[in-house]
């Protein structure tokens, strides 16, 4: 079954609704290429049938693979490069003082994808912490089971490690694996994924000294947006960081956060007695 | 325990030189191939698996790979094909009548870029020669070669990765 | 700002050249090193430089080390882009001197990206 007329448009009217790209049409043919390994790996015969099925029920996980999947304009390591370098600037030496010598601090990639985010903190904890594996955990999640498998295999092709991935850190914390590389076991033993709907109630995490929630809200409606952050603070510490997308805020969604100035991006904090 | 001289002589004889077929299947060189068509062809410029079949008007680039596995990347077409690949590299760069150096420049530069990353999976340490366009180099023993035949936009395109005969680097 | 382009391909140059200029770059091009280092020789300094590794009389790698040994060209920035992508490789690179490594096949984006990694993405040309 070819990808109808109806179904192409769709496809547009959202890709250009969440990201602002423009898929011209005669496009159609790449639309049906970026979207078949999604489509079979939802046990679907082919992008059409991928297509309807999201179109009349759409949930957001599907849109949100469709729309990554066709815009693959941005990296995602580093992506946005200060809510990182926050990270081992900032966050980290805060944190190092506020806990314990022997208390682990313990990190959130929620919606993971291919685990390029949490490896990406990974790589910054390995360079800025001696014995990092025994300090910090990582815990990346994502609704597809997939993605989950490809965050724990940590195995990258070329054209993604060439996006936004500095050279220093690919040579030190990557190994090449035939045509792939692979993340270094040191850095793979400080990830763990797993499955998790954000929309959902969530199974017992954490607490978290600091969450990266970054471009997966936008796919929500309000009142999910809501819960799920409500959620997120649940499994936080209440001197915790909350990390959103370049484009994302909690004003207007949740009055019970605190927006912290750090370094050239924001964090979100619980406020206090909220 | 014995010491022997080393001569050189016997250790090629114990030490077997791995053949392509062992190091690089046809689906690891179809993505390397596809990566790089994608990239610097068009990203909307598929290659589907073909039969093969003779290629009238045929001119091949080619690197040399010399290693563990010594032999070459060969990349095969039909010169109208390499001037409309030559085209695609260029974009919008590319002048209104294309001179034959033009055309061979990017048909090097994609064995280059094929080459270099067939490499890359190799036993190394390896040394990549510079592109060379013309008659394709003789191949070597059939299981020392990994050959995709493909169609791009319907045009027949042969990439191999080839050992060479006698397992010493063709001469130029 | 100015960048050096240098690749024995003139094909690959023309696209890099063309990839730079598409972000407000001026771009010179040389067809291997040595004519890469006449160009610095003659006063025209770039605050960046793409080079390949593998062209004939001067590679990519003695051009790094040449350019790394002079202290006149200490502000130029080196970005190997070559289809060579073993490991060692890229760690001979870097210890050589270049700041970063686009591994060929490379898109736009991917020169993009290393560009901001550096800070030599001139405003405006991250669209």
């Amino acid at each position: 079954m070819t990808l109808t007329t109806t179904s192409f448009d769709w496809v547009r009217q959202l890709v250009h609704r969440e990201s602002a790209i423009v898929l011209q049409p005669g496009k159609e043919y790449l639309v049906e290429a970026r979207l078949l390994p999604i489509a079979r790996s939802l046990g679907l015969a082919d992008v059409a049938h991928f297509v309807e099925k999201v179109r009349h029920c759409p949930d957001p996980d599907s849109t949100r693979r469709i729309v990554e999947a066709l815009t693959t304009n941005e990296t995602s390591w580093f992506r946005d490069g200060d809510p990182f370098t926050a990270l081992s600037s900032t966050v980290l030496p805060q944190l190092l003082g506020a806990r314990g010598p022997n208390e682990r601090l313990q990190i959130w990639s929620a919606a993971c994808s291919s685990g390029q985010e949490a490896y990406t903190i990974a790589m910054l904890l390995e360079d800025a912490l001696p014995n990092a594996a025994t300090r910090v955990s990582i815990t990346a999640t994502d609704i597809s089971r997939e993605m989950v498998e490809r965050t724990r295999a940590g195995r990258f092709s070329q054209l993604e490690v060439n996006r936004g991935l500095p050279a220093p850190m690919l040579v030190r914390h990557f190994t090449r694996s035939g045509a792939d590389w692979e993340v270094a076991p040191n850095l793979r033993r400080m990830v763990t994924a797993s499955q998790c709907n954000l929309a959902a109630p969530l199974p017992r995490m954490g607490p978290f000294d600091v969450v990266y929630l970054r471009n997966v809200l936008i796919y929500f409606d309000l009142p999910t947006k809501q819960a799920i952050l409500r959620r997120v603070r649940d499994l936080m510490r209440p001197d915790g960081w909350l990390f959103l997308g370049a484009a994302e805020t909690t004003l207007g969604v949740d009055d019970s956060w605190e927006r912290v100035v750090v370094g050239r991006s924001s964090a979100y904090r619980p406020l206090k007695g909220a | 325990m014995t010491t022997f001289e080393d001569t050189g002589e016997r250790r090629r004889r114990t030490d077997r030189m791995p053949v392509i077929t062992e190091l690089l299947d046809e689906a690891t060189l179809g993505g390397i191939v596809e990566e790089a068509w994608l990239a610097l062809v068009g990203d909307e410029e598929f290659l589907v698996p073909s039969l093969g079949g003779p290629v009238s008007d045929a001119v091949s680039s080619w690197v040399e790979v010399v290693g563990p596995w010594t032999g070459s990347v060969v990349l095969t077409c039909a010169r109208p094909t390499a001037e409309e690949l030559a085209r695609c590299l260029l974009k919008e760069h590319a002048p209104p009548v294309l001179d034959a150096e033009d055309v061979e420049d990017a048909l090097g530069e994609l064995a280059n870029v094929v080459g270099g990353n067939v490499k890359g999976i190799l036993p190394g340490p390896s040394v990549l020669g510079l592109p060379q366009v013309g008659a394709a180099p003789g191949a070597g023993a059939p299981d020392d070669t990994c050959r995709l035949h493909l169609l791009w936009r319907g045009r027949a395109l042969t990439i191999s990765a080839q050992g060479s005969p006698g397992g010493v680097p063709s001469a130029t | 700002m100015r960048a050096l382009v240098i690749d024995d391909s003139r094909a690959m140059r023309r696209i890099v050249s063309g990839i730079l200029e598409g972000f407000g770059y001026e771009t010179q091009q040389a067809g291997h090193g040595r004519e890469g280092l006449d160009v610095l020789d003659g006063g025209w300094i770039p605050e960046l430089v793409c080079v390949d590794w593998n062209m004939p009389v001067m590679d990519g790698l003695q051009f790094v080390s040449a350019v790394r040994a002079n202290p006149a060209w200490r502000s130029v920035t080196i970005m190997m882009v070559t289809s060579e992508s073993e490991h060692g490789q890229i760690v001979r690179a870097l210890a050589a001197g270049a700041h970063e490594y686009v591994i060929k096949p490379f898109t736009a984006d991917a020169i993009r990206d290393k560009l901001a990694l550096l800070g030599l993405l001139p405003e405006g040309a991250a669209l």
